[in-house]
């Protein structure tokens, strides 16, 4: 059997290659396709423990898929763009970083192959976890976008000439409404193949929750001004970076400790 | 003299009814300043900062912990409280702050949105009906997270579950207080016949288990398996375990494990994440497409 973990620490040597040439300014052109190369890696791994545990979801996947897909939306989304400004060039330094960073728990973890369980047969939970992955995605971009615009606040940039905090909102609410509908999808299996409203054997339940609310929170700081942007623009920050560490920590597998 | 101690008599009354309707008065000062606190965007705020951590604290106390709270979904709230949660207290506190919490997440939504649209209505004529729609989408996803919490607490107060019910094939079962009848009629069990995962060669990956269902009235049969519960006459039957797990076994017994429920939260709680999606989704559409339309 081809092991996808090996594919995966290719993509992750890559995505740290991206980040070199990104740090040590070698050009845009070089940090994408660094990138590129780790997804296309990224890619093959996520589809083989995919197709190893089709018609059941692979196990602790997580950890696996988000870069890719933090990869994929960021090249699809702001860093297409060919306008060289001072906005993109950061957002360009910083994201082989978060890719690396959001790919290290993969490294490591979980430390052995897990089987998948004959209850994750069904449509419900490869959307529960599909959209807690774009979820997830959306809030990283979502902080990524705070971290420039404090960025650009700092070096004295006019609010006219930035955008504010609308670009971290605009992934936060498309992470929000990701996140929203893959709690859904879990409560509706939840439902099909236990009866009851909550599954209480995976403690990663009151974590899924705990990052809703937060976010919730988040929205309504926001949408009513309730503080300053750049206040708001730290939360994101900070939130965002602690929430979705600890969503990693389930996801690292039975294997974790000491952690 | 009389006339004198009547003038008095007004002046004590005149008195007493300015003293009640100062009382009043704050009563209703406060009242308000009540309401206003309940329904206060920065109680909001607190309150949701407060779940987070809680629920952080929960996770760690849940973590590797779980056969605590399993057993809620079978026994109830009032009883798991009274048995499981007062006896590890220290893993399951995080539980009770919770439960206050979301209390009190109710009330504040309630308030805060109820004033919100009152004043939305009144003001419908002045906005374009895109922004109205916009306005109020968030509203209803408001009271559509009420309307689960309600469902969530009944679901846990209030279903009559029976749980552990062992079935080998021919046998039956009478789902207690009813005249219902349920008997293990078949068992078809799919294989796992691919080569990706070895392990799972000629493994059951689906257990096919066939029940006669029937009452006084009506009689029918239904394919159980995992994620694909049964529904009857308002019960839920949900397959919990099944042997054998495997083809050709040590052993040819079989059996399933049923879990059978009536659970009134469920029609709640699947209400509220619809009514929630149709607010998302609203809120999400007129969202992109005023901001598409401004842009032009």
């Amino acid at each position: 059997m081809i092991n996808p973990q090996q594919f995966f620490f290719i993509a992750a040597t890559a995505y740290a290659a991206s980040g070199a040439a990104a740090v040590t300014r070698r050009g845009r052109t070089v940090t994408i396709l660094f990138l590129l190369i780790g997804m296309a890696f990224n890619s093959i791994a996520v589809g083989l423990r995919y197709w190893h545990a089709w018609p059941m979801m692979p196990m602790h996947l997580g950890p696996l898929a988000l870069p890719l897909c933090l990869g994929i939306f960021s090249l699809t989304g702001g860093l297409r763009s060919k306008e060289k400004n001072n906005r993109t060039g950061l957002e360009l330094r910083l994201l082989p970083a978060l890719l690396l960073l959001s790919a290290l728990p993969a490294v490591f973890f979980p430390k052995d192959y897990y089987l998948p369980f004959l209850k994750s047969n069904t449509i419900f939970s490869h959307i529960f976890f599909l959209f807690s992955v774009l979820g997830k995605t959306c809030f990283l971009i979502g902080a990524l976008k705070a971290v420039v615009y404090l960025h650009s606040r700092k070096n004295g940039r006019a609010a006219d000439q930035e955008p504010g905090l609308d670009k971290t909102m605009h992934w936060v609410i498309w992470g929000f409404a990701f996140w929203t509908l893959s709690m859904f999808s879990g409560g509706i299996w939840s439902y099909l193949g236990w009866g009851t409203p909550v599954v209480w054997e995976d403690a990663a339940i009151t974590i899924t929750m705990a990052t809703w609310f937060y976010y919730i929170c988040l929205l309504h700081l926001h949408l009513t001004g309730t503080w300053n942007m750049r206040k708001r623009a730290l939360f994101t920050i900070i939130g965002t970076f602690a929430i979705l560490g600890l969503n990693c920590h389930p996801d690292m597998g039975p294997l974790r400790l000491p952690f | 003299m009389s006339s004198g101690h009547g003038t008095a008599k007004a002046a004590v009354l005149i008195n007493a009814y300015t003293w009640i309707f100062d009382i009043r008065m704050m009563l209703q000062a406060l009242t308000k300043k009540i309401w206003q606190w309940l329904g206060s965007i920065k109680l909001t705020i607190v309150i949701l900062l407060l779940l987070v951590v809680d629920m952080v604290i929960g996770y760690w106390c849940l973590d590797r912990r779980t056969t605590i709270f399993q057993p809620l979904g079978d026994v109830g709230l009032f009883q798991w409280t009274s048995t499981y949660g007062l006896h590890n207290l220290l893993f399951t506190a995080w539980f009770f702050v919770l439960l206050g919490l979301l209390a009190m997440l109710t009330i504040n939504t309630f308030i805060c949105t109820t004033e919100k649209v009152i004043t939305l209505l009144s003001r419908k004529r002045s906005f374009h009906l895109g922004r109205f729609w916009l306005r109020l989408a968030p509203h209803i996803m408001h009271y559509a997270i009420i309307v689960v919490l309600a469902g969530y607490l009944s679901s846990y107060m209030l279903a009559d579950v029976h749980p552990g019910q062992t079935l080998v094939p021919g046998a039956s079962l009478t789902i207690p207080n009813t005249n219902i009848h349920i008997k293990f009629s078949s068992y078809e069990p799919h294989y796992y016949q691919g080569k990706r995962l070895d392990f799972f060669h000629d493994w059951v990956i689906d257990p096919g288990a066939g029940l006669t269902i029937s009452s006084s009235t009506v009689q029918r049969t239904a394919i159980l398996s995992y994620n694909k519960p049964v529904r009857y006459q308002g019960y839920t039957i949900i397959l919990k375990n099944f042997y054998p797990k495997k083809k050709g076994g040590m052993s040819p017994r079989v059996y399933i494990n049923l879990s059978i429920r009536k659970d009134p939260g469920v029609v709640f709680y699947f209400s509220g994440m619809l009514l929630f999606a149709a607010g998302l989704l609203i809120y999400v559409f007129l969202w992109v497409y005023l901001k598409t339309e401004g842009r032009r």
